[in-house]
């Protein structure tokens, strides 16, 4: 990314104080976001979403496995962000890795709720086959393709589209498995069944620049930030996650109204980002 | 651990574990038991000793409950990456097990040193830890505990901070909030939340929640959070202050 000069960055400093940012935007609107489904025909759900010049794309793949002794009703989700060196020449080998680390333990926190399940975007009781013995393992993977900011918010948005377009085969098992053995499981070929995606959460980045707060901030406006709370809401009005990036401090009193703009703000993104999925699904069926 | 024998009376009895419990059914709805006899709202008994390592430039051991962490810094000493001139200080942390954890150490300390005191130079920080539990990503187990050492090791080395940095983690279990929940509570848990504050300046450097919160839910488990900080962040200060004025041996 090129440097900014000190003109630049009053500019952008001042702009957010007077809500009007460097793209004409309000402090709390997104840029255009546009969904496709279906871009990675191999994998069993899959979505590309751009907001602005960020680019990411998210899939989904379902494969049978064991589940966790400690779990043995609950199937299994791992969530992995690849950030490629085609976003930023920086990222190649080693210097993406601490920023997938943070973007894909973030994620995690997110969508999969609390030890107990509550809260979880995510049902993990619907993906158990056969109780200790067979369960669906869900690998969810996320790929950084071009970053102008706002990542989280974009790897959200992708993975929610990409579960929307998730069909998991049906499976059938055999009857009279004895409790020893591994039970037989007919993965069926034709019946698919849709995830649900009702519940799983939206996430919301407000960048704290100056004493204001900024949705869906630019690569510029991120170089600028002191503070980033990122918040994960769902269609209820819960929060399901909440990470703070950056060093420096914030007062308490901050975070909690940063805790309502986001609820306020969500509910838009909720029904923006519902409303592009189906438009994408419906074209995909064309 | 070879040689120094600490002479000062133990603060807490240790609690027996019990390996193989079985998992009980939770939730009677109104009251949740802590295993160790707390209360909800009641933290652990911290004791916190600076000068653990001799050889490092800080260092601090702290025990709570059953977990006990030794963190040295060393610096700051001239960086082994320093290719470039750089007029902020570099702080670089390494918690034994996981880049992860050594990740979210090093965010939650940033915020607190004041970096332009050591121009060009870098101060490391390790963190061992045993009977430490980690759990990322769902919330980050004994990790509270490492922050909390680790502000106490780095004001034995002198490094300038802005503040203390004190860090407490709560569950919520059904409808109850507990503060300082160990491994079997967290396990069990619906959501969880951790702060990293500066008591002081009353000002939040790392926040984590994970699972379903309503907002005053969230509220009100802040506000506990805060007040065990700040009463943590005491702990911290009077500790120093007593390896200050104790005689020199």
């Amino acid at each position: 990314m090129v440097g900014l000069s000190l003109g630049e960055k009053n500019f952008i400093k001042g702009g957010i104080a007077q809500d009007i940012r460097t793209d004409g935007r309000k402090r709390l609107t997104y840029r255009p976001i546009f969904v496709e489904t279906g871009v990675i025909p191999q994998a069993s759900g899959s979505a590309r979403v751009k907001m602005g010049a960020t680019d990411v794309i998210a899939s989904v793949k379902a494969e049978l496995g064991k589940p966790n002794a400690s779990h043995p009703d609950k199937g299994k989700v791992s969530i992995y962000v690849d950030c490629s060196p085609t976003a930023e020449p920086t990222f190649e080998g080693r210097g993406g890795e601490e920023l997938s680390m943070e973007l894909s333990t973030a994620l995690q926190r997110c969508l999969l709720g609390g030890k107990s399940g509550a809260g979880a975007g995510i049902d993990l009781s619907s993906l158990s086959i056969v109780e200790g013995k067979v369960c669906w393992d869900i690998y969810i993977d996320g790929l950084v393709v071009s970053s102008d900011g706002n990542l989280l918010d974009a790897l959200g948005a992708a993975i929610k589209a990409a579960l929307s377009n998730t069909a998991v085969p049906k499976v059938q098992v055999a009857a009279n498995a004895s409790l020893d053995e591994q039970p037989e499981v007919d993965v069926s070929d034709e019946e698919f069944q849709q995830f649900d995606t009702t519940g799983v959460p939206v996430i919301i980045t407000l960048t704290k620049v100056g004493r204001h707060y900024i949705v869906d901030a630019t690569a510029e406006e991120e170089s600028q930030m002191s503070s980033a709370v990122s918040i994960s809401v769902n269609r209820q009005g819960r929060i399901c996650g909440l990470t703070k990036r950056g060093g420096a401090g914030l007062d308490p009193s901050i975070i909690l109204d940063m805790i309502s703009v986001a609820k306020h703000v969500s509910e838009q993104l909720i029904n923006k980002l519902d409303s592009e999925i189906a438009a994408a699904e419906a074209c995909e069926e064309e | 651990m070879a040689g120094k024998t600490i002479n000062t009376p133990t603060t807490y009895t240790p609690s027996p574990t019990s390996q193989n419990k079985k998992r009980s059914s939770i939730f009677t709805g109104s009251d949740w038991v802590r295993p160790d006899g707390r209360g909800l709202h009641q933290c652990r008994p911290a004791f916190l000793r600076t000068g653990a390592v001799n050889s490092a430039s800080g260092s601090a051991y702290a025990e709570f409950g059953n977990t006990k962490v030794i963190v040295s810094v060393f610096g700051p000493r001239e960086s082994k990456k320093a290719m470039m001139y750089s007029d902020m200080g570099r702080l670089n942390c390494n918690a034994s097990e996981s880049k992860d954890l050594s990740s979210m150490l090093l965010k939650a300390l940033e915020g607190a040193i004041i970096l332009e005191s050591f121009p060009k130079t870098t101060v490391d920080v390790f963190a061992l830890g045993v009977g430490v539990w980690w759990n990322i990503p769902y919330i980050a187990g004994d990790l509270p505990v490492v922050i909390s050492c680790a502000s106490l090791a780095l004001a034995d080395a002198g490094i300038m901070l802005y503040d203390m940095v004190a860090s407490v983690s709560m569950s919520c279990l059904g409808k109850n909030l507990v503060i300082d929940p160990v491994s079997e509570e967290e396990s069990y848990q619906d959501g969880g939340l951790m702060i990293t504050c500066m008591p002081s300046r009353n000002e939040v450097t790392q926040m984590t929640v994970t699972g379903e919160w309503s907002t005053p839910k969230i509220h009100e488990a802040m506000q506990l959070c805060l007040d065990a900080c700040s009463k943590l962040g005491k702990i911290m200060r009077s500790c120093l202050k007593e390896a200050v004025s104790a005689p020199q041996e």
